[in-house]
């Protein structure tokens, strides 16, 4: 896992993307992981290969009862500055503590 | 040449390449046997005559010289199966015209492959893709059974008899950067996603998808066998400013996007984890 949490000035990404998901979906789980290498020489990323990638996987009761492009919508919604900033693409598994078995 | 023996031989690559696990197949290739399960005619195979019953006719070498009378060689729907000089079968095909599809080969494939042709037409006039897919089918088994390899042409990857599988081109917004609009791009999405039933924005072309997710939802989209129109993103030239206002419009701020009837349905992990979960194939039927 990247960064370490706010022991630093400067937050790596991943550390971002953790604390924003974590406190907005009070996540009982959550795995970030950096997945940028495999996209080197991506077309649409070019030099910037550095955290652009990511896969997420999040369990959060806030996701009981939405549909799975309303979950995925309120990932990206907390990520919108990340996505503005390089975060290029990110893959999603969002679940209910129910449906994750937890 | 007539479609429906293109659609015979692609259905034998396919078939060739992969046996009985429908699931796994990926190909455009697929459609046609899978496209729509079987209303199934458990007699079917029955009604055609077997491949080693049936008498070859020959098929004269100049394509100026005739083809044999109607009689030997129907346009009717029914299997066939090309020979060469030396008598090895090359290909077996099904056509809803038998003749056109014969008269087709001759015209494009090499004439020392092409030298006579054995026929088994349907009982019906209008045969369901179904019967003539099984025809096909056990014609080819007792052909591999009787000589232990497939005909040449029915490998996959042989385009001698058929070209290779066409996939329709991408979709355009507009004519090109120069045109200026006189409706809002965001209104000539809204019509594409409405006027088409499933739509996939994605980085990249149909045929060569750039972006690995984007290849994953074309391919998975393909292996459904539904119909589907590309919208490539990064053609600057005649989608320009179309990543920015599709990210607005559906609230999805990367790609690809797949729409079904006009609504974002997700990118690549929703496609992905519902084709696991077998929800896309009710989707596409609604």
């Amino acid at each position: 896992m990247m960064g370490s949490r706010g022991t630093s000035a400067v937050l790596s990404r991943a550390a971002r993307m953790r604390q924003k998901l974590q406190s907005a979906l009070e996540a009982s789980a959550l795995e970030i992981e950096d997945v940028s290498y495999q996209h080197a020489g991506h077309a649409t990323v070019k030099d910037n290969t550095n955290e652009t990638h990511f896969n997420i996987r999040v369990v959060s009761s806030k996701f009981e009862g939405q549909s799975l492009v309303k979950r995925h919508r309120m990932v990206y919604g907390l990520l919108t500055d990340e996505l503005n900033s390089g975060l290029h693409a990110i893959s999603i598994v969002a679940k209910t503590p129910t449906e994750s078995g937890s | 040449m007539a479609t429906s023996s293109s659609v015979g031989a692609s259905a034998a690559a396919a078939s060739l390449r992969l046996p009985p696990r429908a699931s796994s197949f990926s190909s455009s290739t697929l459609r046609f046997p899978l496209r729509r399960p079987a209303k199934s005619r458990a007699l079917a195979v029955s009604a055609f005559r077997k491949l080693s019953e049936a008498s070859p006719v020959p098929i004269p070498p100049e394509p100026a010289q005739p083809l044999p009378d109607e009689e030997a060689l129907p346009p009717k729907p029914g299997v066939y199966g090309v020979y060469d000089p030396a008598g090895d079968l090359q290909f077996v095909g099904i056509s809803r015209n038998v003749r056109a599809s014969v008269e087709g080969h001759r015209r494009k494939v090499p004439a020392d492959l092409c030298a006579s042709v054995k026929v088994a037409i349907a009982d019906e006039e209008t045969p369901d893709r179904t019967v003539l897919t099984n025809a096909w089918k056990s014609w080819l088994e007792e052909h591999i059974t009787a000589t232990g390899k497939a005909p040449p042409g029915n490998v996959a990857g042989n385009y001698t008899w058929v070209g290779p599988p066409q996939r329709p081109p991408d979709l355009r917004l507009t004519p090109g950067r120069h045109v200026q609009l006189t409706v809002p791009l965001e209104q000539l999405i809204d019509r594409l996603v409405k006027d088409n039933k499933v739509v996939a924005f994605i980085k990249g072309s149909r045929s060569a998808p750039q972006c690995g997710f984007s290849q994953r939802v074309v391919g998975i989209l393909e292996a459904h066998g539904v119909d589907f129109v590309t919208v490539d993103v990064l053609d600057e030239e005649h989608n320009n400013g179309l990543r920015e206002t599709l990210k607005t419009y559906s609230n999805w701020p990367t790609f690809p996007q797949v729409f079904v009837g006009g609504e974002l349905v997700g990118g690549c992990d929703i496609i992905s984890s519902m084709a696991e979960k077998g929800e896309l194939a009710p989707l596409f039927q609604k």
